[in-house]
């Protein structure tokens, strides 16, 4: 009976090599493509960040594209009135104002004297 | 020399081993692919009965394997890779069945009936006269056909075992078993092929080549 087993073995082994030999090259060039494919990812595996670089060029690319096209934000505007409330209410001189040029100069002169 | 400096030294034929190594990996995946994928391809083509169907299994294992277990060691990429195969083979019959389920359903048919045309009209390469061919292919033919009506687990044990070469340890890893369920299936394959094909079939008193 195993000597009718490994027979039967021999021989299908043998058929299906045979098959195996006698594949078109149409499926031979499907499977190296299939080949190459897997092989490309195991590359890509190796360079993980590889991976990341078309999503982070589209996201470059819509940030500059944003940053380009959407309206800048502008300062806020503050009313003239609001600045000088907070002059009249601060707790500074209100007379050292009327004299800024004065008090200007003065202090470049000071720093002039501290250079010589 | 400073620290960093001989560190920066001797990292750099660290770096270069690193890339000899990926190199060396790469081709021996491409040798094990290359030598696996023909065999593979015609044990899928046996248990889905489309070769077009089985280039996709083949492929998509192929690609798995490198995915999931690029890592491992050489040895162990065969029962691995059937093991990928082998688990696409079962999800494409469960797909199968379940679209025969909803063809019956809509009671359009499908053409699964279609005879199933293996034999290509190529010369043959080996030499052989073309009775010799005809008559191989026909004993393949019964062959396969023994080998499909075979029930699914004795079917992968079978080709794992006797067309691919597995040894019993392999074949368990590649089907999911333990050794003794592989043993069991195989020895009951063998008991069905051998009265279908040996005793009754065409080939009963030929001597195995």
């Amino acid at each position: 009976m195993k000597e009718k087993d490994e027979q039967l073995g021999r021989r299908a082994k043998a058929l299906f090599d045979a098959s195996v030999d006698e594949l078109d090259a149409a499926s031979l060039s499907r499977l190296n493509r299939g080949r190459q494919a897997a092989l490309a990812e195991l590359s890509r595996q190796r360079q993980p960040w590889v991976r990341w670089l078309p999503a982070a060029g589209v996201t470059a690319a819509v940030l500059i594209a944003a940053m380009l096209l959407l309206p800048s934000p502008q300062a806020p505007v503050v009313p003239v009135a609001v600045t000088d409330m907070e002059i009249l209410l601060g707790e500074d001189d209100i007379d050292m104002l009327e004299d800024l040029e004065f008090y200007s100069w003065i202090d470049m002169a000071l720093q002039d004297d501290d250079v010589g | 020399m400073s620290v960093d400096a001989a560190v920066f030294a001797v990292s750099w034929p660290g770096e270069r081993d690193t890339g000899t190594q990926a190199l060396e990996s790469e081709q021996q995946f491409n040798r094990f692919l290359a030598d696996v994928e023909r065999r593979a391809l015609r044990i899928a083509e046996i248990a889905v009965r489309d070769r077009d169907e089985a280039l996709d299994l083949v492929q998509d294992a192929m690609i798995r394997l490198v995915r999931k277990y690029g890592h491992r060691g050489s040895d162990e990429w065969a029962p691995l890779f059937y093991r990928i195969l082998q688990n696409g083979i079962r999800d494409w019959h469960r797909r199968q069945a379940v679209r025969n389920r909803v063809m019956v359903w809509f009671r359009r048919s499908n053409g699964a009936d279609e005879p199933y045309d293996a034999v290509a009209d190529a010369a043959d390469p080996l030499g052989r006269t073309p009775d010799e061919e005809l008559e191989n292919r026909e004993a393949m033919a019964s062959l396969e056909s023994a080998v499909r009506d075979l029930p699914a687990r004795q079917r992968e044990a079978f080709m794992l075992r006797t067309f691919e070469g597995l040894d019993v340890a392999g074949t368990a890893v590649a089907m999911g078993c333990s050794e003794g369920s592989v043993k069991t299936h195989y020895s009951r394959a063998m008991h069905a092929l051998r009265d279908q094909l040996l005793e009754h079939g065409p080939d009963s008193d030929r001597p195995g080549d």
